[in-house]
């Protein structure tokens, strides 16, 4: 397992979020995590990249344990991950985006930056390319000096998965990649998803277009009410009565809850 | 190569500068003019200094604390001890770094109103000890008198005008370039980058308290530096120098300038310092004035005075723009 939970749990105040969930990724995989609205998929993605530190229970990934550790560390060790809400930085161009996101492979001192030495200027030319040669994966290339902010949402979108691949990361938590997409970019962003899977990098995914995420994961894990209800291969995931239910009781939820 | 883009080349800005602060005292030898500009030098240092720290998202309130410990260490020093000038003043941006590192180590965990509050606590804490406590050192509420000016360097004396305003610029450049060099860096380019998005920013590997604290540090030892010319300039400290109402006075003028481009303080200092000459018989009502144009420029040049002329080339566009629509139509 590249990823591992061991009976992790998160509490606010009084609310279980996530209760004692266990469960693992294997390398090169495209692991889905589903669940009703507030069934603790992003809590848990919270937990794993630092945001929030578990209340109780280990995370480890490549055997070592990272729950405890900083946001920062934690994407230094391999994981990067995406937000709900695309987020990024609105007043710099899609290529200082990305230049920002490369910057922690070549973390150089304050003082590196001042004497301007050698190394450091072939750095700053190493993050320049690195970042140009991400553009045309993500179909960038034609906006990249443009300021992210007035960009479409698509294009935002992308950036900020690309992002996450600058940092380097071996594995990518995308919480909901194909919202508000539309037909076309749903497409476009399924084959660069099966793409990075080629390439070897593992995610793990949140999404609710359910024919994208049984289309594309290897493996699914179901949430409800903070706890693992199933796991498996989207063929027995769902036809699991576990699944079915969950999902009619909390659109029934839903509706009663105005 | 530089990874942000810049409307004029920052070099280029940094000689047009340093050419103005030249030409300055050959236009004119008036002693109040030089004493306004050697003040307008010294301010820039703070505020340019006092914008970087922002650039990262934090509004340091305790700035001129550290002006202070700057200033106080090198007139005790000089006075005391009986040291030169030439090295007091490297020392007392020492003193006033030192002073930095555990107080950022700290208060950088804190963000946004609660850090704000907490360097605010600092700052009266500092001026409190600078009025009140080791009377017999610091000199108390009548604060430190006769410090010595600056001792001869390269058989130049530094006792006139003239040389404190030289020295100040001289000083103020050095900084200036510093702070240059970091803006179009890559460290320009995370210090924006947690302003815009902090938690981002640490998800995708920056350490965020890293580049505070450097900013932080950094910051203290400029201010530091501008503590210790005005100690030897002034030759007389009082702990008000170092209280609330010169520190907002700072980030009014950064604030007024625009804290988004490294320009921005430039502007404001200069234009508000020379505002403040001007309305001089005004006194304590200068502070209300001056409170009415942070206002106003919050309300509708948010990005500062800085944005002014991209915001007319903008307009300028959008009127040809119209225009040309015009004329397509009365041409179909």
């Amino acid at each position: 397992m590249l990823l591992e939970l061991r009976g992790v749990s998160r509490r606010f105040g009084g609310l279980v979020a996530v209760a004692d969930l266990s469960m693992g990724v294997s390398p090169g995989t495209v692991h889905g995590l589903i669940g009703p609205n507030g069934a603790g998929k992003s809590t848990v993605f919270n937990l794993i990249s630092g945001v929030l530190p578990p209340s109780s229970g280990d995370i480890h990934f490549k055997g070592e344990r990272i729950s405890g550790l900083g946001p920062a560390e934690i994407c230094r060790r391999g994981i990067a991950r995406t937000f709900q809400a695309t987020t990024v930085f609105s007043e710099y161009t899609v290529l200082q985006n990305l230049m920002v996101a490369g910057q922690p492979r070549s973390n150089d001192g304050t003082l590196a930056a001042l004497v301007c030495s050698a190394r450091y200027r072939r750095g700053e030319i190493d993050a320049h390319s690195r970042a140009r040669a991400l553009l045309a994966p993500f179909r960038l290339d034609s906006v990249a000096d443009r300021v992210v902010g007035t960009l479409p949402h698509r294009d935002q979108k992308a950036l900020s998965v690309g992002m996450a691949l600058a940092t380097g990361a071996e594995m990518l938590l995308l919480d909901e990649p194909l919202a508000g997409l539309a037909a076309q970019e749903t497409r476009d962003v399924m084959d660069l998803l099966r793409t990075l899977r080629r390439r070897g990098l593992t995610v793990l995914l949140v999404e609710h277009d359910m024919r994208a995420v049984m289309d594309l994961c290897d493996r699914i894990t179901v949430l409800d009410h903070g706890t693992r209800i199933a796991e498996g291969t989207p063929t027995e995931v769902q036809a699991n009565p576990a699944v079915v239910e969950a999902y009619l009781g909390a659109a029934v939820g839903s509706e009663a809850g105005g | 190569m530089a990874p942000r883009h810049a409307a004029i080349s920052p070099l280029l800005a940094l000689g047009l500068l340093a050419l103005a602060g030249v030409i300055l005292p050959l236009v004119t030898g008036d002693s109040y003019y030089l004493d306004v500009a050697t003040t307008i030098v010294m301010n820039l240092l703070l505020t340019m200094s006092l914008r970087m720290q922002i650039s990262t998202g934090q509004l340091n309130m305790a700035h001129i604390s550290f002006m202070g410990i700057g200033a106080y260490t090198s007139a005790l020093l000089a006075m005391r001890a009986g040291l030169s000038f030439w090295l007091t003043l490297w020392v007392g941006a020492l003193v006033a770094a030192a002073f930095a590192v555990p107080i950022g180590a700290i208060a950088l965990r804190l963000t946004g109103p609660y850090y704000f509050l907490i360097t605010f606590a600092f700052s009266e804490v500092a001026r409190l000890i600078f009025n009140n406590f080791f009377v017999g050192l610091l000199g108390g509420p009548s604060g430190l008198v006769e410090i010595p000016p600056p001792g001869p360097l390269l058989s130049v004396a530094f006792t006139g005008k003239l040389e404190l305003y030289c020295l100040m610029l001289g000083l103020f450049l050095l900084g200036a370039a510093i702070l240059v060099r970091l803006e179009y860096s890559r460290f320009g380019l995370a210090a924006g980058a947690i302003r815009q998005g902090e938690l981002l920013s640490a998800t995708l590997g920056v350490d965020v308290l890293r580049y505070k604290l450097t900013a932080f540090v950094l910051g203290s030892a400029m201010a530091g530096i501008a503590g210790a010319f005005f100690a030897h300039s002034h030759r007389v400290l009082h702990s008000s120098d170092f209280g609330l109402e010169p520190m907002v006075q700072l980030v009014i003028f950064t604030v007024i300038g625009g804290v988004g481009s490294i320009w921005g303080p430039v502007i404001g200092t200069v234009l508000m310092t020379v505002a403040s000459e001007l309305m001089r018989e005004l006194r304590h009502y200068e502070t209300l004035v001056f409170g009415l144009v942070l206002i106003l420029t919050m309300l509708f040049l948010p990005d500062g005075l800085v944005s002014v002329p991209s915001r007319l080339v903008r307009a300028l566009a959008r009127t040809r723009a119209r225009r040309g629509a015009i004329g397509v139509d009365v041409a179909t």
